[in-house]
């Protein structure tokens, strides 16, 4: 919201400069987002008038003027051509800045010595719009100045303003105007707010009525319709003040009509609009709701199908007006208007920002109704709007203004005491202190001792409790006399992580010391995820959850599967000639299964290459994570499409569940990544590990006597896995045989053919004797003959 | 007797000057087998007592064993020196370059982002407070409306939201999280939220995806005072000691009075400089005390209870606190910025 300091000061005196009142404001609670001095950008720019023009002697395109700048008369030089003799122009004198942060010194031009400079619009940073004859290509002729000559060019121009664009939080709707503002600096100054003038007189022999009838089908839309009408309307520029005001806040002034509507809706808060009296067909106003796919023209020149749930102003026959987003082309103001009908409404903010997004149209007016406008500024602001064509002298005003208004808002009453605001301020505001304040914010207090009843004015929607009563009186007794407490008063609570969080901790931990890097990737991937990792189309990882607006489509859907990620990271690594990486991610992943929340689970994603990586160094982060979760997992061949056939396996918990997988990626795959390394990566659902782990310890005995071992390697065929032989040899080896572990692998084609020797020590312990030879020959030989019948396997 | 006794001290010098020529534990064992075995020259020596007067035996004899055992010593102590000798030679040639790299693998890293969630989660633990998760993708429901911003509400625009249905989106802060623990829990609350959540920006200080740690008291008398004080304690943790912090105040619809936070600027520690604009001051979160429809939306009388509540986004504390310039290093996972990070959490 633009305001600015002498706008303000029509309602409030303000005896500080603007960036102490910026100062204020912020500690208020209005962050002022930038403060423009209009006199800064010019300087030492003064009217003068040219008292004689000569030729330069030594140049054919220059000429020497002497200038009067009303101390002294000025010799300068200039190439312009468009000058006389007596024509009043700006000039820039020695020591001049200019907008554009040139600065203008004294100096000699083709040897003749020139002492500033006249200036052209342009370089004073004037358009045409700003000042006539300021688009001439050329010096700017100011000749129907009377200000005498040495005035300050921003005095000639009436830059005497202070503009301050002023941050205005959602809550505070009745803030977004110049009075709204105005309120808060009274309140900040403690000095007493003036209303705007809304006297004026109306004509005893004209009625609105007469011009116009009003009716309003949908009030839950529309809760208030006010319309007065202007006759003998004479359309002209407004006045300078105006003009120059709206400029200042970034509003184009286009006529008297118009300017008034926009002056008011920045003054009051109120947007206004105004139909040309002849337009509206039968005299008839109709606010109602449109009908699907009735069309109308906006003053933007755009066509727009509306739909029933948007609200309008139609006359007899059509559409005139988006209700509070903008008017029509067919009943907008015009050079040869002669009567109009001022409407000041309530429109539902809700409605008027659905239409709005609905039809992508946005306006001053749509925008203002969104942040909220009270059923009081209707009156107010279509009786600033007749002040001003009286004050204009721009047409006849009618009486008896229409003004339907069914059902009034209540004046809120908040009931509440003084100690409770303290109490939730946790600072003892004296009594009186905290009722001046919220006096000088014009809420009625009335007080009984420590109990108050507060009535706050009609526009302070957002004063609903005793807490917002709270924020009033901090705002201005001073966020700084808050001094830190911790607590005293509160139950002591016994704070920490759950086991769930504690166990995503561990996992973190484990892959920390593992070597691996963590990363953050984002939750979002392209849905080309699919085609990369070469999913089938019935795959499960399919079923993502799309976002109905990414910030762009190769981040639209939300990912199924950390793969993609974890990849493409050791792909931009890998790129980067970083020759090798072990990373890890947790992160969550969301499938759709038709519920009205995805199911969303948390994962573990390991990820490694360089030239000691290989598929078994992950699998020894993930069994290690398996030891700490105390998850006796399986480790199955796994049918994955993005990973090596040959290399990859699913870890399954006891009872069949899949836990994740541990792999060599697909050479197709990260080929895609431009990758020629092999990738190594794993996946892991945490929340499965949460669910699955054992980690209670239970006490054992440790035997006392010693253990026999013994070793065997057997000759088998090479699909026959050692998860297969520890197995066979564990079922026929009885409760006496403790650990089987494989301790060498051997292939030698001679010897062996396409077998292979897996070498295997064996752990034999009783708990209540010492093994005999004996003991331990009779389960060695069940365990060869076992691994003959069941596997094939011949003792090497 | 005379010249007995001079063969002994011959012998004594000879075994002395030899043994200390010896080199190899072997000539010291010949010494001893020529010295002091059957036919040594000492043995040999005892031997010839029998032509010795009786009267002189014991003390020639006493001569004898004197000298036996000064040799045997002497062979001894030459013995223990060679194998010293030895032993440092062996040292001397197993050295190893022990600067060369350790074996087992180099210990990783966290995130810097984990490293500072953990490091805000650590002093709100031991304030009391517990730690809750909850879903990134929310419904409407908890996301805003039990956040006292109904459909439509003004303060919507405030918070761009990624939506997957009209009612299903991704949760634009955890706020939604205390939400579901005020469902299910009866003051004292004491929560801290981290988390993920999303909203559609992306430029240098934004990221469409961030993580939050957001926090809620809820219990008797619990003021304003109380909030500042939490947080005190927060920023000190994390900066420096010396940290001050300051409240404006700003809107949130889910707390009234709303604050933001500023603290001291941790380079400049509150001069002026390039990173906190010559304020002084850097704003770091935003807080306030809930607002008494959000209690009542979670059956919980504000007549009776009041909370503080609190968000702040942990990218931005972590580009304050290691002076990452740009919010999109931390989303790049370069290893070689990763590894730099050595804390632990």
């Amino acid at each position: 919201m633009k305001v600015t300091l002498n706008w303000l000061k029509d309602f409030v005196d303000i005896d500080i400069t603007a960036v102490e009142l910026a100062d204020r404001l912020v500690n208020t609670g209005f962050e002022v987002e930038e403060i423009i001095d209009q006199r800064a950008a010019i300087k030492g720019v003064v009217l003068g008038r040219i008292e004689s023009i000569v030729r330069h002697p030594d140049a054919d395109k220059l000429v020497i003027c002497k200038v009067d700048v009303g101390s002294e008369v000025l010799q300068i030089v200039t190439g312009a051509s468009n000058i006389a003799e007596g024509d009043v122009v700006p000039v820039a004198t020695d020591g001049a800045v200019l907008p554009d942060g040139k600065r203008i010194k004294s100096g000699k031009l083709r040897g003749v010595a020139s002492c500033g400079m006249m200036c052209s619009g342009e370089e004073l940073g004037l358009s045409e719009s700003d000042y006539k004859g300021a688009g001439v290509y050329g010096i700017l002729i100011m000749n129907g100045e009377d200000k005498a000559l040495g005035t300050d060019i921003n005095d000639v121009l009436g830059y005497d303003d202070v503009i301050l664009d002023v941050a205005v939080t959602a809550n505070r709707g009745d803030c977004n105007s110049v009075l709204g503002i105005a309120g808060e600096v009274a309140a900040i100054l403690n000095k007493p707010l003036k209303m705007p003038d809304l006297s004026f007189s109306a004509d005893k022999a004209s009625k609105t009525g007469d011009y116009v009838s009003v009716s309003v089908k949908d009030k839950q839309l529309c809760p208030r319709y006010m319309a007065a009408a202007v006759t003998d309307v004479k359309i002209a520029p407004s006045p300078e003040y105006i003009r120059r005001r709206l400029k200042a806040v970034g509003i184009r002034p286009i006529s008297n009509l118009v300017d008034i509507t926009n002056y008011v809706l920045t003054e009051i808060g109120q947007p206004m609009h105004a139909f040309d009296m002849r337009d509206i067909d039968g005299g008839k106003i109709n606010v109602r709701r449109a009908l699907d796919s009735e069309k109308i023209v906006a003053l933007d020149g755009k066509e727009y199908t509306l739909s029933s749930d948007m609200l309008i102003i139609a006359d007899a026959a059509k559409p005139c007006a988006i209700a509070g987003v903008m008017g029509g082309e067919n009943s907008g103001i015009r050079e040869d208007t002669q009567g109009v009908i001022f409407e000041s409404a309530k429109f539902a903010r809700d409605s008027v920002r659905r239409t709005s997004r609905g039809l992508g149209l946005r306006s001053d007016s749509s925008a203002r109704y969104e942040k909220g406008v009270d059923c009081s500024l209707q009156e107010i602001g279509v009786r600033r709007a007749l002040h001003l064509v009286q004050e204009l002298g721009c047409g006849v005003i009618a009486q008896d203004m229409i003004d339907v208004f069914d059902n009034k808002p209540k004046a809120r009453r908040i009931e509440t005491s003084l100690s409770r605001i303290n109490g939730i301020l946790g600072v003892d505001v004296p009594a009186d202190e905290a009722v001046r304040i919220l006096a000088a914010l014009r809420i009625q207090v009335e007080r009984d001792g420590d109990k108050i009843v507060c009535i706050p004015p009609e526009g302070r929607e957002d004063l609903e409790n005793v807490n917002d009563l709270a924020e009033e009186v901090i705002r201005f007794y001073g966020y700084d006399k808050i001094d830190g407490t911790l607590m005293e008063k509160g139950k002591q609570t016994v704070g920490g992580k759950g086991l769930r969080i504690a166990d995503t901790d561990l996992v973190k931990r484990l892959c920390v010391a593992a070597g691996y890097n963590e990363i953050l990737t984002y939750s979002f991937v392209s849905p080309k995820m699919c085609d990369v990792l070469m999913l089938p189309e019935d795959d499960a990882l399919h079923s993502s959850v799309e976002l109905l607006n990414p910030l762009g489509e190769d981040v639209s859907r939300m990912r199924t599967t950390l793969a993609y990620s974890i990849i493409s990271t050791l792909a931009s690594n890998y790129l980067k000639s970083i020759h090798t990486a072990r990373l890890y991610e947790v992160a969550g992943v969301y499938y759709d299964k038709g519920a009205e929340l995805p199911e969303q689970s948390e994962r573990l994603a390991l990820g490694a290459y360089g030239k000691d990586e290989d598929f078994y160094t992950v699998k020894g982060v993930i069994e290690n994570i398996m030891r700490a979760f105390g998850i006796d997992a399986a480790y199955e061949r796994s049918t994955l499409p993005y990973l090596h056939g040959g290399r990859s396996a699913d870890i399954v918990a006891a009872g069949g569940k899949v836990l994740g997988y541990i792999g060599e990626v697909h050479r197709d795959v990260s080929a895609a990544f431009n990758v020629e390394e092999r990738l190594y990566i794993a996946e892991l659902d945490i929340d499965m590990l949460h669910k699955y782990a054992r980690r209670k310890y239970v006490f054992e005995q440790v035997s006392k006597f010693p253990p026999v071992e013994r070793d065997l390697a057997i000759v088998v065929e090479e699909d026959v896995s050692a998860a297969k032989i520890i197995a066979a040899i564990k079922k026929a080896g009885g409760g006496l045989l403790k650990e089987v572990s494989v301790f060498d692998v051997y292939r030698n084609k001679l010897l062996l053919g396409e077998k292979k020797s897996v070498a295997l020590n064996l752990v034999f312990r009783a708990d209540d004797k010492t093994l005999t030879d004996a003991d331990i020959s009779s389960r060695m030989d069940r365990i060869t003959e076992k691994l003959h019948s069941e596997l094939g396997g011949v003792l090497r | 007797m005379s010249v007995i006794s001079e063969k002994i001290q011959e012998i004594l010098a000879y075994a002395k000057s030899r043994l200390e020529e010896s080199n190899e534990a072997g000539d010291v064992n010949d010494m001893r087998v020529r010295l002091l075995g059957k036919s040594g020259e000492l043995t040999s020596l005892l031997r010839s007592l029998k032509d010795i007067p009786p009267e002189e035996r014991p003390t020639i004899g006493k001569l004898v064993n004197e000298a036996r055992d000064s040799i045997t010593s002497m062979i001894e102590l030459r013995l223990a020196f060679l194998k010293r000798l030895e032993l440092e030679r062996k040292t001397r040639d197993e050295r190893i370059d022990v600067t060369l790299g350790g074996k087992g693998v180099a210990r990783g890293s966290y995130h810097p982002c984990t490293l500072v969630r953990e490091e805000i989660l650590r002093v709100f633990i031991s304030l009391g407070f517990s730690v809750e998760q909850g879903p990134e993708i929310e419904s409407d429901y908890y996301n805003f409306q039990r956040m006292n911003m109904p459909k439509d509400h003004p303060a919507r625009d405030m918070q761009d939201t990624f939506y997957i249905t009209p009612d299903v989106l991704l949760r634009t802060h955890t706020s939604p999280v205390q939400a579901r623990v005020m469902d299910k829990s009866k003051p004292p609350i004491r929560v801290v939220c981290p988390g993920k959540v999303y909203r559609p920006d992306d430029d240098a200080t934004h990221s469409p995806m961030f993580q939050q740690v957001e926090g809620l008291v809820v219990d008797k008398d619990i003021t304003l005072c109380d909030l500042k004080g939490t947080l005190e304690c927060v920023a000190k943790e994390l900066f420096d000691s010396k940290t001050k912090i300051r409240f404006r105040p700003s809107y949130f619809p889910f707390t009234e009075p709303s604050v933001e936070v500023d603290v001291t600027c941790p380079v400049c520690h509150g001069k002026g400089c390039r990173i906190c604009k010559g304020t002084g001051w850097i704003e770091v979160l935003g807080a306030g005390v809930v607002n008494p429809e959000v209690l009542r939306a979670s059956g919980i009388d504000p007549d009776v209870y009041s909370g503080f509540a609190f968000g702040m986004g942990v990218e931005r504390i972590a580009m304050i606190k290691y002076g990452i310039p740009d919010m999109r290093i931390l989303f790049e996972n370069d290893v070689r910025f990763l590894s730099g990070f050595k804390e632990e959490i």
